[in-house]
């Protein structure tokens, strides 16, 4: 029989220093639960009917859900925001590694580099879209030059590349904007893993493409995948540039939740709410899968 | 089985001269240490012979063919680095197969080397753990492994001891020199452990500020240092200017002493003599008529279990002693050192 442990009980020192670390977690308890908990308890209950400060109170009922998924216009909507969402993020990932791998190279002239690329970061993203418009509208910079040099008769000629849905200029302004973050992070990852593993797989025989899928890429993707999860969840959500410089109607699903909030109409608010839930919904789903996808795969390279 | 040769090599990062001018020549199937402070450029030199530097200037030739172009993937040599540089996201099969499944075999071959590999370095029983679920020992194994099962012409090694602890030295010592020998593989190491490059090495190649200071056998090196610098470097202890005054006769502040003549030496010369501590006979009763013997007071005695060293003081001069801690002698003893010619070296100065 192996021998009782015996448990001590705790000093008073031991449960000072314990109340201590809860009292610390107080303030973010706080935030978390009343301003984030509260707010998100009342937009799935205000989707769900419960709006008695409107005169609205059919709680529960998926009647605003219902009438929300039921248009075509709304998967417009969300293929729209997914669309926008996913090709810039994907598109700055691949900028932003490929600029984290050159930054970790020697060249002259590093150091102002280092600060350049680092720029957008501390550029307010209305700035840049102020930026897409002056350069990429009709009637922008881009087209009264290439008007100039005679490339097109009228600068009205130039190519659209705002207000459509396409998006470029939605996309122009988030690889712009999340490029920066990206690199940042991926190369401070690089800096972590040094350059060895590189060196041995090149001495082993390796060319420059197996070298970075075999050996670079697994050990950086801990900082992809936390900085495309950032930007997708940003973008996913982001209102300001598919406002100014989306195509309209149909809009993405955040410019929508704003157009019912802001209708003389208050009662639509309630459709806004159940847009901004669907939002959450989606883009809840979407995280948790590719976390879940890139679990797997950490398990699988002995990452617990 | 490779011959290596550099020849007036020399390698620049900007304005910085990491190599001055090296010229060094491997035997086939011969283990060789660069030996040197941190900063000497012996890191840098592995780095060109392994082609991950290329030379600023000079040849580096492998079987007498100039190599210095020839990109680090095809130059078909080995590495290990001091930190083993493992794959971290790979299993160890995965991480000694890297080298085969890069140059495209067919998997039955990968996985018949992969196994007669695993069995050389005993870690079979290892062979899905990830790098960090093991010890720093099987680690280093995995990092030879995976150099080893490509049949690489040259292995290249930096500071293969220096992270293992005084048991898994020894063990890991033997290990590298049967397989070095089992292989036939031309070696080379860098090491800044003068004790390190003697433990493995056919020959020690000492570098200094870009510089090859000596290039001989470890006993050569260690009892026979071409400078000052060298001996130094090789923990030399008792190191005395003096005078040549006859071709085997030296007149220093410990007193006239018969010494090795060196070839290219002149009677009157300022030269240094050098005494190992470990060569000297210390006596406590006078030595026999006709031994060259000097006397001593014991000044001081630092016990290291199996070895003493006493600090002798003789004249206006200390000597370093160092014994088997097979007796001991008390501080203020009065004692003799005998000192044989043949191990009294001169040192150009």
């Amino acid at each position: 029989m192996t021998p009782a442990t015996k448990t001590h009980p705790l000093t008073r020192r031991e449960r000072r220093a314990r109340i201590l670390l809860f009292a610390q977690f107080v303030p973010i308890f706080a935030v978390l639960v009343i301003l984030f908990g509260g707010a998100l308890v009342m937009a799935v209950l205000q989707s769900l009917g419960f709006a008695p400060w409107f005169g609205v109170n059919t709680f529960p009922t998926l009647d605003y859900f219902a009438a929300l998924w039921g248009s075509a216009t709304f998967w417009t909507s969300l293929g729209l925001t997914l669309y926008y969402a996913t090709v810039s993020t994907f598109l700055a990932l691949v900028l932003g590694t490929l600029l984290a791998l050159a930054l970790v190279k020697t060249f002259r002239g590093k150091t102002f580099y280092k600060y350049l690329y680092k720029l957008p970061l501390m550029i307010p993203y209305t700035v840049g879209i102020a930026l897409a418009v002056i350069m990429l509208g009709n009637g922008g910079m881009l087209s009264r030059l290439a008007a100039f040099f005679g490339v097109i008769d009228d600068p009205g000629q130039f190519l659209q590349i705002l207000k459509t849905h396409y998006g470029w200029g939605i996309i122009a302004v988030y690889i712009w904007k999340q490029t920066p973050f990206i690199t940042l992070a991926v190369y401070a990852v690089l800096l972590g893993i040094g350059r060895e593993t590189e060196e041995a797989a090149a001495i082993l025989g390796a060319g420059r493409r197996t070298i970075f899928f075999r050996v670079t890429l697994p050990q950086i993707l801990p900082g992809i995948v936390s900085s495309t999860l950032i930007c997708f969840a940003f973008n996913i959500g982001a209102f300001e540039a598919p406002f100014i410089l989306g195509g309209g109607f149909p809009d993405t699903l955040p410019v929508v939740a704003w157009r019912y909030f802001n209708d003389s109409d208050y009662t639509l608010q309630l459709r806004g709410m159940a847009t901004v839930v669907s939002i959450g919904i989606v883009s809840g789903v979407i995280l948790f899968a590719y976390l879940a996808v890139y679990r797997t795969f950490e398990r699988r390279m002995g990452r617990n | 089985m490779t011959q290596v040769e550099l020849s007036a090599v020399r390698k620049q990062f900007g304005g910085y001269v990491a190599i001055d001018e090296i010229d060094l020549d491997v035997a086939s199937g011969e283990l060789v240490a660069l030996l040197g402070p941190s900063g000497c450029g012996k890191t840098t030199t592995l780095r060109m012979i392994a082609g991950l530097e290329r030379p600023t200037a000079g040849e580096i030739r492998f079987d007498g063919k100039d190599v210095s172009e020839v990109p680090v993937q095809d130059r078909n040599v080995g590495m290990v680095f001091q930190r083993y540089a493992l794959f971290p996201h790979m299993t160890v099969e995965r991480n000694v197969a890297f080298g085969l499944s890069v140059r495209g075999l067919p998997k039955a071959e990968i996985e018949a080397r992969l196994d007669e590999m695993l069995e050389v370095v005993q870690l079979q029983a290892f062979r899905t753990r990830f790098p960090a679920q093991l010890s720093g020992g099987q680690m280093q194994r995995v990092a030879i492994a995976r150099t080893l099962i490509t049949k690489p012409s040259v292995l290249m090694m930096d500071e293969p001891l220096a992270n293992l602890d005084t048991a898994l030295r020894g063990e890991m010592r033997r290990f590298i020199r049967a397989l070095q020998q089992r292989f036939g593989i031309t070696t080379i190491f860098v090491t800044h452990d003068q004790v390190e490059a003697m433990e493995l090495a056919d020959r020690v190649a000492v570098i200094f500020n870009g510089r090859l200071a000596q290039y001989d056998t470890p006993e050569r090196i260690y009892r026979r240092p071409a400078s000052l610098e060298v001996a130094h470097f090789m923990g030399a202890a008792n190191i005395f200017p003096g005078r040549l005054v006859a071709r085997d006769r030296i007149e220093t502040d410990l007193g006239l002493l018969e010494c090795t003549p060196l070839a290219g030496m002149d009677v009157g010369a300022t030269v240094h003599a050098m005494l190992r501590g470990e060569a000297l006979e210390m006596t406590t009763e006078p030595p026999p008529a006709g031994r060259q013997a000097i006397r001593g007071k014991i000044a001081s005695r630092d016990f290291f279990g199996a070895s003493v060293t006493y600090g002798v003081r003789c004249g206006s001069q200390q000597v370093t002693v160092t014994e088997n801690a097979r007796r001991m002698v008390d501080v203020g003893a009065e004692v003799w050192l005998d000192i044989a010619p043949e191990h009294v070296w001169l040192i150009r100065t």
